[in-house]
């Protein structure tokens, strides 16, 4: 299929939409953490714990129990490390690279028990999709906005009440609050620790929704590291998208959209290397946090232990 | 000393709840604990070859985390190792091919080296100037250059550095036998790289006695102050980087021709990111450092005995490798800062 048809733009723009929404969920959850003042590196690790239980919960009792297993196991996964961070002391970069070394053993160890002959030959049930009669068929933008899975339209959803929940609810307020100074925030009665608790379970749940989203959502089973770096690529997102969801959604964008594009390219004869392919959605990523870095957006306390 | 006895306390109950939970899923697994930790410890220390597979194993670990160990005691958050050290194994077969079976071993093996570590080198200048000069997180530049240097390795594998035999998975020409270092241990994979880590060790032990090095620690926390030490931004941003990547680099460079004998994708396997946690898990000391690697290598060496010998699965290292991590974040970190308000 050649760049100049219709078809291959309509191919490649629906794949990014599909693309993203792993990334979105889960840069989302991690616009909130960072709003709140702490930086989640276990964000990979939560997304493949979520790709894994999701499919497992799916294969033993349908689709959505999938959903609400991986939710748990991620927020489960949040509380662990806000555990570590907040009330252990612990360094919170360290926490989050042991987290995803954790779950990424735990993901494969879990698996093998389950399947032990085949590396993805367990089939699980997959969540419908939503398919608007007529609207899908519009060429070009038809089957990327009305042709998807339900989990992209919650994917959607959640960007916008989160957006509205940060910027006008007094719990949005006492999040960013956390998360530029601390020690202002508890004088006016907010508590730092629960806050940042809260909101690490919340990114948690919704990175292990962004991972169930790639089993549940399109793959139909885990495969080992099924999300491949992923999460950080939504740590990127939430930069590139300074910190507001719906800039964290544009950042997933950017990624997803060189995906897909990426994955129509290899399928014809082309002279470049495929690699390049590969390569390109990273690359572009770094290429656009390099565009943004200068004049940082980012809360002020975004990183800092509490003092205690 | 009740300070450090208390700060001791977090450290053992997360070690002992990583036992238990090691030993819960041995229990899934359908062996009995005992008898699964008993496998592991067999199969990294059992016999002459089990240790020769631990230390085989911890060297490479060793020598990343010692590269590594500066830039993050300067609060420099490289994890790029992974990709430094695919450059570096890259580097270094293409080199030693380049230059061929005619070539003597000590011109192999210098030029190996060599080719690694620049590469490694160079693979981590760029994340650091973007860094230096740009205020780009390098978390996330290394993260991402991560997966670059993995499509450029199978791009390298599938076009000019492919072999030309048939090979069902794509691996390089197998290297001149004169570029691997000589064999240690008769019957294991122990070569004499070895003795590269305690040389990285007391190079670490003697920088950390610096007065640079004291600069560097308090760079992250105490900016002003270390700039006027005479240690500015930029410098400790770029130096401490490219070390950590001249040290992957060889580690890539160990690795392809000491152990593996020929490119193959798979060349880096986690190492890069192990090693950075062996750093963190060592507390950043050389001492530390050697030990952490030790155990890391000894748990990968078991748990393939272990899964040899019960049918196990061997990603258990890996559970367990978490865990301790984990562990000792909550251990030292917990101390360090408890230290830290003592003297301010």
């Amino acid at each position: 299929m050649e760049w100049t048809e219709l078809s291959f733009w309509t191919l490649v723009l629906a794949g990014a939409v599909r693309l993203a929404t792993p990334v979105v969920l889960a840069a989302l959850g991690e616009a909130i953490v960072e709003r709140s003042g702490t930086i989640n590196l276990g964000i990979e690790g939560m997304m493949l714990a979520g790709a894994f239980a999701g499919a497992w919960g799916a294969a033993q009792a349908g689709w959505w129990v999938g959903v609400l297993l991986a939710l748990a196991v991620g927020a489960g996964l949040g509380v662990v490390m806000a555990g570590a961070v907040l009330w252990g002391g612990a360094n919170q970069l360290v926490v989050g690279l042991a987290l995803t070394l954790l779950a990424a053993g735990l993901s494969t160890y879990l698996f093998q028990l389950w399947q032990p002959s085949g590396q993805d030959a367990a089939r699980v049930p997959l969540a419908p999709g939503v398919d608007v009669p007529g609207l899908s068929s519009i060429p070009v933008i038809g089957e990327a906005l009305f042709d998807q899975s339900i989990f992209t339209y919650l994917a959607v959803a959640l960007v916008v009440v989160v957006a509205w929940g940060l910027r006008r609810t007094g719990a949005g307020l006492a999040v960013r609050a956390t998360g530029d100074d601390p020690v202002r925030a508890a004088l006016r009665g907010v508590a730092p620790r629960r806050v940042r608790t809260l909101s690490l379970a919340a990114g948690g749940a919704l990175a292990a929704l962004g991972g169930c989203t790639l089993t549940v959502g399109y793959l139909g089973s885990f495969t080992d590291n099924v999300t491949g770096g992923r999460g950080y690529v939504a740590l990127a997102a939430v930069i590139i998208g300074r910190w507001s969801p719906m800039g964290a959604m544009a950042g997933a964008g950017v990624f997803a959209l060189f995906d897909s594009l990426a994955l129509q390219a290899k399928g014809g004869d082309s002279p470049i290397p495929i690699e390049i392919f590969t390569a390109l959605p990273y690359v572009m990523t770094l290429l656009v946090l390099v565009a943004v870095a200068r004049g940082s957006a980012a809360p002020r306390a975004l990183g800092r232990p509490l003092e205690s | 000393m009740t300070a450090s006895l208390r700060a001791f306390v977090p450290a053992a109950l997360s070690l002992l709840a990583a036992l238990v939970v090691g030993a819960l899923l041995l229990a899934a697994s359908g062996s009995n604990p005992i008898d699964g930790y008993d496998a592991l410890v067999q199969g990294a220390f059992g016999t002459r070859y089990d240790i020769g597979e631990t230390l085989v194993r911890a060297l490479p670990l060793a020598i990343v985390a010692l590269g590594v160990a500066p830039a993050l005691r300067a609060g420099v958050f490289t994890v790029g190792a992974e990709g430094q050290v695919i450059l570096g194994a890259m580097a270094a077969t293409a080199v030693v091919l380049a230059l061929g079976d005619g070539a003597p071993s000590i011109v192999l093996i210098a030029a190996g080296a060599l080719a690694g570590a620049i590469a490694g080198g160079v693979w981590a200048l760029l994340p650091a100037l973007l860094r230096a000069r740009m205020n780009v997180n390098e978390i996330l530049s290394t993260l991402l250059l991560n997966y670059v240097a993995a499509a450029l390795l199978a791009w390298a594998l599938r076009t000019w550095l492919k072999t030309s035999e048939s090979v069902p998975s794509p691996r390089s020409d197998n290297l001149p036998l004169g570029a691997a270092m000589p064999n240690l241990l008769e019957g294991t994979r122990l070569h004499w790289g070895i003795v590269l880590v305690p040389i990285g060790a007391i190079a670490l032990a003697w920088w950390l006695r610096t007065p640079r090095a004291l600069a560097f620690d308090i760079f992250d926390t105490h900016r002003a102050l270390a700039r006027r030490a005479g240690v500015s931004a930029g410098r400790a941003i770029v130096s401490t980087m490219l070390v950590a990547g001249a040290m992957a680099g060889i580690a890539g460079w160990l690795k392809v021709t000491s152990v593996d004998g020929a490119l193959y994708s798979s060349v880096a396997g986690g190492l890069g990111f192990t090693g950075i946690l062996v750093a963190l898990l060592g507390g950043l000391r050389p001492l530390g450092i050697v030990l952490a690697a030790i155990l890391f290598g000894a748990l990968s060496a078991g748990a393939d005995g272990l899964q040899i010998d019960t049918g196990t699965p061997a990603s258990l290292a890996t559970v367990l490798q978490g865990l301790l991590l984990l562990a000792a974040a909550l251990g030292f970190e917990a101390r360090r800062r408890r230290v830290g308000k003592a003297v301010a």
